[in-house]
């Protein structure tokens, strides 16, 4: 009976798993100058959802001098997308871009000609230059199961 | 993971207010040159001024400066006045160097700021880098990590802000107990008035209501400072707005406005008061096309159009508002000397002006020992708005540049005009000249052309015109020394009545201020 029951649990979690394989994106922000206030991230599935602000996940985390990691799982499986992205943006190209908001009022602060006056970022540790980032910068694929991308914070 | 709708969008990362640092005029050969074969223009140009200065001692005073110089007493020659009591500080360019590449344009060297300070009998010279976060980390380095506006370095560093490039290079102001260094892109650089050390980058709105709103915004490099110590100045955004500021005389923020000027043009460097009136004068400049890998060379974005004529806006003192505009020919000023306004309002302005930004190449040219001639020199007009939307201008006849006019009389009605010219020397200034701007009469005089004389500044006790003291430094190209020259403001003609001489030569700068104990 216990043997039976065993089994039947392993079809039912074999059944479970997804066709897709699920993946995880490990974020690494390095540079944060300190433990004040939060980091947002916001994760962009395609081009156009990054042109168009329309994140495909977000995340919120306290804010750690020095270093944190934050984590995406089950990327590319076939998910419902949030905050108005396009669900049927097959594109395997994603992005990210992050501020330190030190000022814990969930926005990012700018100065009075538009310029960032708190920490921020993108994926590929892309830099601001003479100009704003471009998404060719910042794009990446999900080429394997775990996927490791890095930036350190410009103040 | 959570997924929530909360996170505000990091949108308006705008682009860096990079596009307008001092700037020059396009360099076509730059253009479709690889990074590499660019680098490589810095080697030349160290190589090229290296061996100009050999046979060329002209160019000493663009030579690489690779110290701080510490306290020195001048030697003095004749009487120095008794009645000079206080700081004279210079600022200007003066690492142009590191490792085998010289920069290709005068305006790209780090500030050094050069303080001259007066007791009874004796004037002491020092000089000190100014500690920007450039200047430091290339110090560590050894060499050079950001391109600049013209320069551009292989590998480059990313510059996110326009401070990150900030070499601090320009001018020089007293404010409250401290000075700032001040460049026209990004922030003020604050000193300690007496050692000129370095203390931090301003940030304009600090401990205000303005809270960070204003760091890192253009601060430009010519202030207007009142009679009753009001600090005015603007900035330019790479948009094309323009931030308008009026600081107290301890450099807190009274006020701050913004108007669209929708100026194409990149480079605005100076502006003027009235006693009524801030007057944003653009200069026939225009965005120049360049493809995206030139996005960097800053000398390649803009360019001077004959066919466009100078705008004068005109605002609001009080409200920061537009409130008039005025077409002038086409034409480029880096410099004003004043502008008034009589009591109908009337406008009154003089401008250094020219019909070309040739002389941005020619300083180009400089930085690899091509000496060139003063052909390109700006001259004087005197400009007026009437009410009825017209204007009307005058020339005066000689080059001039570097306009200066007593303190006390910014914003109002002033008769003297005290600027630089040259007479015997075909590659520098080596003239001070006083203008009377009712009669036209010039009160002169040349130093010759052993001599390149900088940016000479009013120092004066009393608020009356004429009164006091004209003070200034040229390098005396034979000795290659410094003098610092002190003239009765009210008879130049007669030539220095006091020469205090440094045992060596110190770089041309730009601009600087007198404060007096």
């Amino acid at each position: 009976m216990n043997s039976t029951l065993t089994t039947i649990c392993s079809i039912a979690i074999l059944f479970a798993t997804p066709l897709l394989s699920a993946k995880t994106l490990e974020f690494t922000i390095d540079g944060i100058k300190s433990s004040k206030g939060k980091i947002y991230v916001q994760l962009f599935k395609g081009e156009g959802n990054y042109l168009s602000n329309k994140a495909y996940l977000s995340s919120i985390a306290v804010a750690k001098q020095g270093q944190i990691t934050i984590r995406f799982n089950d990327l590319g499986v076939d998910d419902l997308a949030t905050d108005g992205a396009d669900a049927n943006d097959l594109s395997n190209d994603y992005a990210i871009r992050y501020y330190h908001d030190e000022n814990d009022n969930a926005s990012m602060e700018t100065n009075l000609f538009g310029m960032p006056t708190e920490g921020y970022g993108y994926s590929n540790n892309a830099k601001a230059n003479y100009g704003p980032v471009k998404y060719s910068q910042i794009k990446f694929h999900l080429a394997s199961q775990t996927v490791l991308n890095t930036s350190t914070i410009a103040y | 993971m959570q997924r929530r709708q909360i996170l505000k969008n990091i949108a308006g990362i705008a682009g860096v207010g990079a596009s307008n640092f001092v700037l020059g005029n396009p360099i076509a050969t730059l253009v479709n040159l690889s990074t590499q074969r660019k680098a490589d223009l810095l080697v030349n140009a160290k190589q090229a001024f290296s061996s100009a200065l050999k046979t060329s001692p002209t160019l000493l005073g663009l030579q690489n400066n690779t110290g701080n110089f510490p306290p020195r007493q001048l030697t003095i020659e004749g009487k120095l006045p008794n009645d000079i009591s206080g700081v004279l500080y210079r600022n200007g360019p003066a690492k142009f160097e590191r490792g085998d590449q010289r920069y290709l344009h005068q305006f790209e060297g780090d500030g050094m700021i050069n303080s001259f300070t007066f007791s009874e009998q004796s004037i002491t010279h020092q000089g000190k880098f100014v500690q920007t976060a450039k200047f430091i980390a290339e110090q560590q380095k050894n060499k050079f990590l950001y391109s600049g506006p013209l320069s551009q370095i292989e590998n480059s560093r990313n510059v996110s802000h326009a401070d990150v490039v900030n070499t601090a290079n320009i001018n020089v102001i007293p404010v409250n107990n401290e000075i700032w260094a001040l460049w026209e892109s990004g922030s003020a650089t604050a000193m300690n008035a007496e050692t000129l050390d370095t203390k931090r980058r301003v940030n304009l709105g600090e401990n205000s209501q303005y809270g960070d709103k204003l760091k890192g915004l253009a601060f430009s490099a010519h202030p207007k400072i009142e009679a009753n110590g009001d600090i005015w100045n603007f900035g330019l955004s790479p948009s094309g707005h323009i931030a308008l500021y009026q600081l107290s005389a301890k450099g807190t923020v009274k006020n701050v406005g913004m108007i669209n000027a929708r100026y194409r043009g990149k480079m605005l460097h100076d502006f003027l008061i009235t006693h009524k009136h801030i007057l944003i004068i653009l200069p026939s400049l225009t965005a120049n096309s360049v493809n995206d890998s030139n996005a960097m060379a800053l000398f390649n974005s803009f360019k001077y159009d004959e066919n466009l004529p100078m705008q004068v806006l005109v605002i609001d003192k009080q409200s920061l508002a537009l409130k008039k505009q005025f077409e002038l020919d086409a034409g480029f000023a880096f410099h004003f000397g004043n502008a008034w306004e009589e009591t109908d309002g009337t406008i009154h302005f003089d401008a250094s002006i020219n019909n070309n930004i040739g002389v941005m190449d020619e300083l180009s040219e400089l930085m690899s020992g091509k000496l060139r001639s003063l052909d390109n020199s700006p001259h004087t007009a005197l400009f007026t708005l009437h009410t009825n939307g017209s204007t009307t201008k005058s020339s005066i006849d000689g080059d001039s540049e570097f306009p200066r006019v007593y303190d006390h009389l910014v914003g109002q009605r002033n008769k003297k005009l005290y600027t630089l010219s040259h007479t015997e020397s075909n590659f520098w200034r080596d003239t001070v000249c006083c203008l009377d701007t009712d009669s036209g009469e010039k009160d002169k005089f040349v130093y010759g052309e052993n001599f390149i004389a900088e940016e000479h500044i009013i120092v004066s006790n009393t608020a009356k015109e004429g009164e006091g003291y004209l003070v200034g430094t040229a390098l005396h190209i034979p000795s290659k020394r410094t003098c610092l020259n002190i003239f009765k403001a009210d008879s130049l003609n007669k030539g220095p009545i006091c020469r205090a001489w440094l045992p060596y030569h110190i770089p041309l700068g730009l601009h600087g201020s007198f404060k007096a104990s």
